[in-house]
């Protein structure tokens, strides 16, 4: 309707103008009534009107296929359907068709992208979580790990980085590596791994961070060794796109590599103070050196004694690394405590009679049972008493008290003994490794070895535990306790 | 033995180890040597100040004073900071040349050792003669 209001207009305006085209004074004419002026308006005004008429069919149809186009278009714009035949007037229908194939093309064009943008929200999603799980994995990480883009800067840093360089983890992508990482050393280690753009290879380098020695105390510090691993990664064409670098605090390692280090050295120290003496006197009997038939016993007795010293180091030794390694395996029995305590004093006897050291036993008369390996259990009291007859003078004593410890529950045993007393801070390492108190060496000749293994043994084994208690001077006090068996099985000894 | 180290030769052996110091005392005094004895660092140090011997040999590892510490407090007198001392050690390789250029360390000597070897080297360091050369390469190295 619209197109036949401006048809009709158009005729007016046309007729309008003819009129004035041909005469601008034809109103003038007009109104006088001069044949002149009335030929020439109808003349022109006429086909102007004919021509009017003929229009407005036209222009009706023209109005209605625009309609059903813009429907159609309509109808594709919310891509409910295709638009399919539009009908139009003869003449006009090859520009429909036109129209309609040039839609109908857009409208392919138009799915096909439609299409491509689900398959790149797909992909997107896909690689949004990938990343984010990604970054949920390297925050997890202990490491610290850096990824910086071709420019140098962050791409991302994990919380582990963060904190060793103290900044704001959320606030460093796209950052410059220069204003985050305060380490010239290791921006420049970054450096030459882009420029040698070794992709995939990881390129190893050992840098030193000072490190707050406590968390509280931020003015004193440590210089901390850490192992780099610089790694450039490809992008697309194959150029390097980033580099990622992994920080390792290497102190655990070298803790550990300290403390093999200082058991091999001190289990070297230990095998060979017997070996030497094996050797120097097989040696000097050799020689000759010997004058009377006495000496040369005393050698043998010598040579026995420290052969017997060298296989008690490499048996404790053995022990102790098969219980640490959990490959020892144990045969649990109920046991008499009673039994186990008088096995042990019996063995020490002559060497405390020697002394003339007195063995006070206080064992409960109900006899006390737990549940243990009898040969484990016979050493750790057989160590404990031969120590302290060893290192209590002579004319001491030693009581031996076995009794149930009902708040636990579980069985305790002392051994307590009048000598020289251990100090708090020997106290301390008196079961590590190879530990000896510096006094009692020149008391009597040790492995070193002993007591770690009772600890092993009570502890790693039985799940008991074991202590001591004592002051300078006024002798000292060791015990270990054994949980209590729950069930009642047959004795064992 | 030369004459000169046959009369009056003075060796202070130190070690806790009551053995070691039993074997070669008596292999240098059936050598001629005059021994002195010593159990740990600190007693071997107060016996050194006050008899001044011609050699000391030392175990490295003792309570109280270890051996290096001894030499190290030795090379700080005197009297006692030219005395040649033959350092016997159970650790291995824990010693380095830093430790072994402390004071007047001449040789140092892995144990097990051989207390004949042991002798000839008190022998040669007392003739000023360097016996590396002469002793087993097991049993000791030059410091």
């Amino acid at each position: 309707m619209a197109s036949l209001k401006l048809a009709v207009a158009l005729g007016l305006v046309s007729a309008a103008t003819g009129i004035l085209l041909h005469d601008p004074s034809a109103l003038q004419a007009w109104l006088l009534g001069q044949g002149v002026v009335l030929r020439g308006a109808v003349l022109i005004g006429i086909p102007c009107l004919i021509f009017l008429i003929m229009l407005i069919p036209l222009g009706i149809a023209h109005d209605r296929a625009i309609a059903r186009l813009s429907r159609a278009l309509e109808t594709r714009a919310d891509g409910q359907a295709e638009i399919g035949k539009i009908d139009a007037p003869g003449w006009l229908q090859p520009v429909v068709n036109v129209f309609s194939t040039s839609v109908e093309r857009m409208a392919g064009e138009c799915r096909q992208l439609r299409d491509q943008l689900s398959a790149v929200e797909s992909r997107t999603f896909l690689v949004e979580a990938q990343k984010k799980q990604s970054e949920a994995v390297l925050h997890t990480f202990r490491d610290a790990v850096i990824v910086t883009d071709v420019s140098d800067q962050i791409i991302m840093a994990n919380d582990a980085a963060a904190e060793l360089f103290k900044f704001d983890v959320h606030e460093a992508a796209n950052r410059s590596l220069e204003s985050i990482i305060h380490h010239e050393k290791l921006r420049q280690l970054i450096h030459d791994t882009r420029q040698v753009g070794d992709i995939g290879q990881c390129r190893h380098a050992q840098i030193h961070i000072n490190l707050p020695v406590d968390t509280t105390t931020s003015d004193m510090t440590q210089k901390t060794n850490f192992d780099v691993c610089l790694t450039c990664v490809g992008n697309q064409s194959g150029d390097v796109g980033s580099v990622v670098a992994v920080l390792h605090d290497m102190t655990h390692e070298q803790e550990l590599s300290e403390l093999k280090t200082d058991f091999v050295s001190k289990a070297s120290h230990e095998l060979r103070t017997p070996l030497a003496s094996i050797r120097a006197y097989i040696e000097m009997l050799i020689d000759g050196e010997t004058s009377d038939e006495s000496s040369r016993q005393e050698f043998y007795r010598v040579i026995q004694d420290e052969a017997g010293r060298l296989s008690r180091l490499i048996d404790y030794l053995l022990n102790i690394s098969r219980i640490e390694a959990g490959i020892v395996q144990i045969e649990k029995k109920v046991l008499s405590i009673n039994a186990l305590v008088d096995q042990a004093v019996s063995s020490i006897s002559p060497q405390a009679r020697n002394k003339g050291i007195e063995i006070s036993l206080k064992l409960s008369p109900e006899g006390l049972r737990l549940e243990g390996d009898r040969d484990m259990l016979h050493q750790v009291v057989l160590n404990l008493v031969s120590n302290a007859v060893k290192y209590t003078p002579e004319r001491g004593k030693v009581t031996i008290v076995a009794e149930k410890d009902t708040l636990t529950p579980s069985i305790l045993v002392s051994v307590i003994d009048t000598g020289m007393g251990i100090s708090p801070d020997e106290q301390r390492r008196i079961f590590d490794k190879f530990y000896r108190i510096d006094n009692y060496k020149q008391l009597a000749p040790g492995t070193g070895l002993g007591l770690t293994l009772c600890k092993h043994i009570v502890e790693t084994l039985h799940h008991g535990h074991i202590g001591v208690e004592s002051k300078l001077g006024m002798g000292a006090k060791f015990w270990f306790t054994i949980p209590l068996r729950q069930t009642s099985p047959r004795i064992a000894a | 033995m030369s004459a000169l180290t046959e009369k009056t030769s003075r060796i202070l052996i130190v070690d806790d180890e009551t053995h070691i110091l039993q074997v070669l005392s008596l292999k240098l005094r059936n050598a001629g040597y005059e021994v002195l004895s010593a159990g740990d660092g600190e007693e071997g140090l107060e016996l050194a100040l006050e008899e001044m011997p011609d050699l000391i040999i030392t175990d490295f590892q003792m309570p109280f004073m270890t051996g290096l510490e001894m030499c190290r407090a030795l090379a700080t007198n005197k009297e006692t900071e030219e005395i040649p001392v033959i350092m016997l050690t159970a650790r291995g390789h824990s010693l380095n040349d830093a430790d072994v250029s402390i004071g007047n360390i001449r040789h140092v000597v892995h144990k097990p050792f051989s207390p004949r070897a042991v002798l000839e080297l008190v022998t040669s360091q007392l003739c000023g003669i360097d016996a590396h050369n002469d002793t087993q390469p097991s049993d000791s190295e030059a410091a």
